[in-house]
């Protein structure tokens, strides 16, 4: 390039391809593992921002992308990539029992274990290499009471007491001490057993590993996967499985966990959109889901801009106003926290002191209706300081001559404010209001932290609350490990996004933010 | 505003200065006064209810969970004293994370937005505006949306590059500094767009590179828009809680937002005033941030209101 552009080769020209040969590199020996893995997508779009990154700073065409380069292949990695793998996520089955790609749960089955009726089964004992933490050895005594030692990658040996390295047998007949070695005492072996389990000793074919705390035994490969039948065969019973809806199932329907992921077209939108164990609470879900972000929206709105109107003109309201703004600078999650602790029916002080003043209180933190009440009221504390500071910005800015001239014509307050005022700084708050309302349809924040969506939808096929919107549902549906339905929870976070792209991309037109930002 | 303008003048005047009231303008324009400090004492209540009590509850040395007293009897910094001190849960420790990873990922989101920002103000080239348009329909996708992705993709790459997996305060970061193309880019770039091009046209026939321009003449002019979003996205980061949450998995690397919820959820009633008190350290930052730079959050915010 730099030849045939006949741009001087510098020193900062050598240095830039340089990094960029060696983030190539890096990137590149990541997704040779990746691809090993058979994990296509995530391949893919590094490869993707491999491309990126050389063209923009290695082309001398593209020398203006340079600024632009490093914020590209960020954004394609953690922002538009995420989007792309949650359209392919809700495509899948993806959930609980269908976690794996099809090749990471046929390497999970190809690794499992059987002892084969020949095979030899031995009482061992664990000694610990005194140099590495991740070295053993095995002492193991047959049924016919003959011993052997063996070490991990190191073939299995017959060996007794006294000979070399080994030491004075105990009450068992086995060997206190190997040379260069640590007996492991009865308690650590309980807590380590996972670890050893995992551990290979001996060399193939007569692999010996631990089976149970006191079983040691040559064991073979269970599962045997054949590519090009796609069959899976048990070694131990003979059985062939074919894969089928993401799991491996015998002819006669005997299915062989672990599954893995398959896609299912649109099912999950479709089972969104019309399955009718779902609707009951996904109708309440959604009404609850934009009732709770239009009334937030219109409540701080409101309040922030009575506030602003209200003392405008009144002495002493920098105090007032730095007072007020008090809610906006401590971060959402203390104050949710907080009012959560205040409102608790046990103990939250505004509950006792509702009990002192009217003899009782409602449930703040379990009865539906409350609990809804509840969200609105710390939403609209929360927000209406923001409102509060962009109305009195607004205020600012519209223009004094045109209410003075409205109040020689005879307008009063209320007047001037609905006629002039309002329809002005609504103009120009308006974006602010969709971006609130957009913000709000998705505040997982004040929901889960508040009360986790409860109190829950009794009677409701899949776990649901009452105060439950769509993404907080997302967040059961995906993490609640007796779920887990990645598939299910994608499809919502798709329609989520389509819808708040719809509104906000409506704005833009309206607003014309994208000719007049995109300049 | 016709329908004002309509309105016959003669009678409109006569209207405006008669009134029902036996007072005179002075004393209504008092009663109003009043009226207003009144509402605004209530406001004021209703807006430090929660701080006062959270206040008072931390120096409370008795813990009691219903007091409604505002000034506790015994005052003391006991719950502090137990809230650093505390064996099972390591507050210190995710409040330097919190800090780290909102430092780190405000650091490296600033600082790509603002390269980002002047090479889209200053440059014309071959896909810009769709580039433009791109971000922005990208930057509505809620990260919550994502947390599914996020977190299949993290432990995925985490089993080849441990750094780069779950459980890490790189990968965090990360996807905090990748939000860089954002709505800020814009807030930049219109800043940006209103630096006269003059005095980098005469650089540039001194012989300056635009990498030079940049740093030495740039920077320095948009020095408020800066202050402002880095305050705003240091804010958003530090009480970010959804991802930490998600993200890590281990006591001692939560940020201190997920070590807070933990911390209550967990065992409320012994752990009342000590909560309390963590509660008021994890917000101390951000107010302090707050009251030393509110020129420029204010700013920023009315910025946005009115130019959008």
């Amino acid at each position: 390039m730099n030849k045939k552009n006949a741009f001087p080769v510098t020193p900062s020209t050598i240095i830039r391809l340089a990094l960029v040969g060696v983030f190539d590199v890096a990137v590149l020996s990541l997704i040779r593992q990746l691809l090993d893995d058979g994990n296509y997508p995530l391949s893919g779009i590094l490869g993707v921002v491999i491309v990126i990154i050389t063209l923009c700073f290695s082309l001398e065409n593209l020398r203006y992308y340079r600024w632009l380069g490093v914020s590209l292949a960020a954004t394609t990695l953690f922002v538009l990539y995420p989007i792309l793998y949650t359209i392919y996520l809700s495509t899948t089955n993806a959930g609980y029992g269908h976690i794996l790609t099809k090749q990471e749960a046929v390497e999970f089955l190809e690794s499992q274990q059987y002892v084969p009726e020949s095979g030899q089964q031995y009482k061992w004992t664990a000694y610990r290499s005194l140099e590495s933490t991740n070295d053993y050895v095995l002492w193991l005594q047959a049924e016919d009471d003959t011993t052997f030692l063996t070490g991990i990658g190191t073939a299995t040996k017959p060996a007794s007491i006294g000979e070399d390295g080994i030491g004075s047998a105990d009450d068992k007949g086995i060997p206190t001490s190997i040379q260069g070695y640590q007996r492991l005492e009865k308690r650590d072996t309980v807590a380590m057993i996972d670890q050893l389990g995992e551990l290979e000793f001996g060399v193939a074919p007569d692999i010996i590993r631990i089976t149970s705390l006191t079983v040691a035994a040559t064991t073979q490969q269970r599962y045997q996967y054949d590519s090009d039948s796609d069959t899976l065969t048990d070694a131990e019973t003979g059985l062939a499985y074919h894969p089928e809806e993401g799991v491996f199932t015998t002819d006669d329907g005997q299915e062989l966990p672990p599954g893995f992921r398959v896609g299912v077209g649109l099912d999950n939108f479709e089972r969104f959109f019309s399955s009718s164990a779902l609707r009951g609470p996904l109708v309440r879900i959604i009404s609850w889901n934009f009732a709770y972000a239009i009334l937030s929206v219109l409540c701080s709105f409101a309040l922030g801009l009575f506030i602003a109107v209200l003392f405008e003109t009144l002495p002493g309201r920098q105090i007032i106003r730095a007072l007020l703004i008090i809610p906006y600078p401590i971060p959402a999650l203390v104050s949710i926290l907080i009012w959560r602790n205040l409102l608790n029916p046990d103990f939250g002080a505004l509950v006792s002191l509702q009990n002192s003043v009217f003899g009782t209180a409602p449930n703040w933190l379990t009865d539906p209706k409350w609990t809804r009440i509840a969200i609105i009221i710390i939403n609209m504390w929360l927000s209406y300081p923001y409102f509060y500071i962009v109305s009195s910005g607004a205020l600012q800015a519209i223009p004094t001559d045109m209410m003075d001239a409205a109040a020689v014509d005879g307008a009063n307050a209320w007047q001037r404010f609905s006629r002039i005022t309002l329809p002005l700084l609504l103009k120009i708050v308006s974006p602010l209001l969709v971006a609130s309302f957009a913000f709000n349809f998705n505040n997982f924040n004040l929901i889960y932290i508040f009360n986790q969506g409860n109190p829950p939808i009794a009677g409701s096929p899949i776990p649901a609350g009452h105060t439950d919107i769509l993404i907080s549902f997302v967040y059961r549906l995906a993490f609640n490990s007796a779920i887990s339905d990645y598939g299910l929870g994608a499809s919502i976070s798709i329609v989520l996004f389509l819808f708040i792209a719809a509104i906000t991309w409506g704005q833009f037109r309206y607003t014309r933010v994208l000719e007049d930002q995109t300049v | 505003m016709t329908d004002i303008q309509t309105h016959s003048t003669p009678i409109a005047t006569t209207s405006y200065k008669k009134t029902n009231f036996s007072l005179n303008y002075q004393q209504r324009r008092w009663l109003g006064y009043i009226i207003r400090y009144i509402i605004a004492a209530i406001l004021i209540v209703f807006a430090f209810v929660p701080v006062v009590w959270v206040l008072s509850a931390s120096l409370n040395p008795s813990g009691s969970l219903v007091s409604i007293e505002v000034i506790p009897k015994n005052p003391g910094l006991g719950n502090y004293r137990g809230l650093f001190e505390n064996q099972y849960y390591p507050y210190l420790t995710w409040l330097r994370n919190s800090f780290v990873v909102a430092s780190v990922s405000t650091l490296l989101s600033v600082s790509s937005t603002t390269v980002s920002a002047y090479g889209l103000s200053r440059f014309r080239f071959y896909g810009r505006k769709t580039l433009m348009r791109a971000i922005l329909i990208i930057s509505i996708f809620p990260a919550a949306l994502s947390i599914i992705a996020l977190y299949t993709t993290f432990q995925q790459v985490g089993n080849h590059i441990g750094i780069l997996g779950l459980d890490s305060h790189a990968s965090l970061i990360l996807i905090y500094a990748s939000g860089a193309l954002s709505i800020n880019v814009f807030l930049v770039k219109g800043y940006i767009d209103s630096i006269p091009l003059e005095i980098e046209e005469s650089a540039l026939v001194d012989g300056a590179t635009h990498a030079q321009i940049f740093r030495m003449i740039t920077l320095p002019l948009a020095k408020p828009i800066l202050i402002t979003i880095s305050v705003l996205t240091f804010m958003a980061i530090y009480g970010d809680f959804v991802l930490p949450r998600i993200l890590m998995q281990s006591s001692d690397k939560y940020t201190v937002m997920v070590g807070l919820y933990l911390f209550q959820s967990a065992d409320y009633a012994q752990n009342w005033g000590v909560f309390t008190a963590g509660a008021v350290i994890a917000a101390l930052p951000i107010l302090g941030l707050y009251m030393l730079l509110q020129r420029y959050i204010i700013g920023g915010l009315t910025a946005g209101a009115v130019k959008l």
